[in-house]
């Protein structure tokens, strides 16, 4: 935690090395948090690349209370998403998008992992707002539940309580597209 | 309530196990005997949500962000340490006065002298600032946009030189302007100005005719409606010409670029390698905007 505090503190300082340091250690998981949200990989793509630029732009203002810096991250992801969501009113109704099956080079791993990509878009839209807050950020994200619950600005048993049932909902509505799927067959 | 609570503590104690210790959902039944019916399908339902959420942004994508990202940080970088008198934070009278002594100089033949300048020459200075004036005295987005094409090849011919001459540096100072002349056709493109001609495009004679009361009155050398759309078509051609010169960049610059990469020495590779990642992801973007 101390070493985080540091290369922030240098990312303040305009240090770029600092900077740059961070952003490859948050990318990715921004990125999966992001596409998770919305569902959709182009827009996940270019509203991950302004996440950082506003975190560019506003590390200054950014103040170290023993709380990780991905927390900070995940909080301004989140802004975006919201207001991505706001705006477009897509939160019911997004197409899934097919590309968000497809980025596995292994032709394999591809045929076994998209299902499984493409039932959890379908389940997460059908989750509450809330559910698929922390679906997101600690699947994801992989954020702590302590993490989770800063950025949600719950206690740490309201996330508990509301993880628990956001993976019974969501094996409920996994289970009951199978059986759908079953009886198509 | 109690219980339940219990419940949710023993579940997030398996997840944290599962999720960032590389635990097994058989480990965490063993663990918790006593929860263990209710415990399991909900940590395979949770391991299958790790698993499908491990989506990977396009290599090409991440290529493209990191640089630009990084581009973002010297900017605010660079931003900070430029002097007060210096191109592109300067008040107005001095881009006025600059212009005018750049005129001046027009007429010494030093302006003609520096347009052939490269980037570690004594006269490249005054090339620069030609350019800077070209861009003041273009009034149309449209006209704008074409310069900045042109531009765009002279920094691309400047970082094949520099890339010859080993001078790394300067190869980065020509990506920056080349990533910003790239920037702004896009920009440009979808600006209104550039984008309705596309729009008012109908040849006159295909025009709605709109029936209205005969006014007697000179006629002008071509119809109203008929010139609109001749200067529509006109706006459409230089539309098309730029978007054909850009095609054309696209194509040719990052390959003009990598066939260096063969010849030049290592040091300055990852400036070469640096200025073809701006250029191919700098034209798709301005071919984006035109299209």
């Amino acid at each position: 935690m101390q070493d985080e505090e540091s290369l922030v503190q240098r990312a303040k300082q305009r240090d770029q090395k600092a900077f740059a340091q961070l952003y490859e250690e948050h990318f990715d998981k921004i990125y999966r948090y992001v596409a998770l949200r919305i569902g959709d990989k182009t827009e996940a793509e270019d509203m991950t690349q302004q996440v950082f630029l506003n975190a560019l732009k506003s590390i200054s203002s950014f103040k170290w209370k023993g709380v990780p810096f991905a927390a900070w991250l995940f909080r301004i992801a989140h802004n975006q998403v919201v207001d991505y969501l706001r705006k477009k009113n897509k939160q019911a109704a997004a197409p899934l998008d097919e590309s968000l099956v497809s980025s596995d080079s292994n032709p394999q791993l591809m045929a076994e992992h998209s299902l499984d990509v493409e039932q959890l878009l379908l389940a997460t839209r059908r989750l509450t707002e809330a559910q698929r807050q922390v679906i997101s950020l600690r699947f994801a994200g992989e954020l702590s539940i302590n993490q989770v619950a800063n950025i949600m600005g719950k206690s740490q048993g309201a996330v508990k309580a509301l993880q628990h049932s956001a993976i019974v909902a969501l094996r409920k509505i996994l289970l009951a597209g199978n059986n759908e799927e079953v009886q198509r067959i | 309530m109690r219980k339940s609570r219990e419940f949710d503590n023993v579940l997030d104690e398996c997840l944290e196990r599962l999720l960032a210790k590389g635990g097994t959902v058989e480990q965490c039944l063993r663990s918790f005997p006593e929860h263990a019916d209710e415990l399991e399908p909900l940590l395979e339902t949770a391991l299958a949500t790790k698993q499908a959420s491990a989506i990977q942004p396009r290599p090409e994508f991440r290529d493209r962000a990191r640089y630009q990202f990084y581009a973002a940080l010297q900017e605010r970088e660079r931003k900070r340490s430029r002097p007060f008198f210096s191109w592109g934070w300067q008040p107005q009278w001095v881009a006025a006065v600059a212009i005018v002594l750049v005129l001046l100089l027009a007429g010494s033949g030093t302006v003609a002298a520096a347009s052939g300048s490269m980037p570690d020459e004594p006269l490249y200075p005054v090339k620069l600032a030609t350019e800077q004036v070209q861009l003041v005295l273009t009034p149309s987005a449209l006209g704008k946009a074409e310069l900045y094409a042109k531009l765009a090849d002279k920094r691309v011919l400047e970082i094949a030189s520099m890339a010859g001459k080993n001078k790394p540096e300067q190869i980065e100072r020509a990506t920056r302007r080349l990533n910003a002349y790239l920037t702004k056709i896009a920009a440009l493109a979808s600006t209104q100005e550039v984008t309705a001609g596309v729009v008012m495009a109908p040849a006159a004679e295909e025009a709605p005719v709109v029936e209205e009361a005969p006014v007697v009155r000179e006629a002008p050398l071509l119809p109203e409606r008929a010139r609109g759309g001749k200067e529509a078509r006109i706006k459409v051609d230089r539309r098309a010409r730029l978007r054909a010169t850009v095609v054309s960049y696209a194509a040719n610059h990052p390959a003009r670029l990598r066939a260096l990469l063969k010849t030049v020495p290592e040091s300055v590779k990852p400036a070469l390698l640096q200025a073809i990642a701006v250029s191919e992801a700098g034209y798709e973007k301005a071919l984006e905007s035109l299209d």
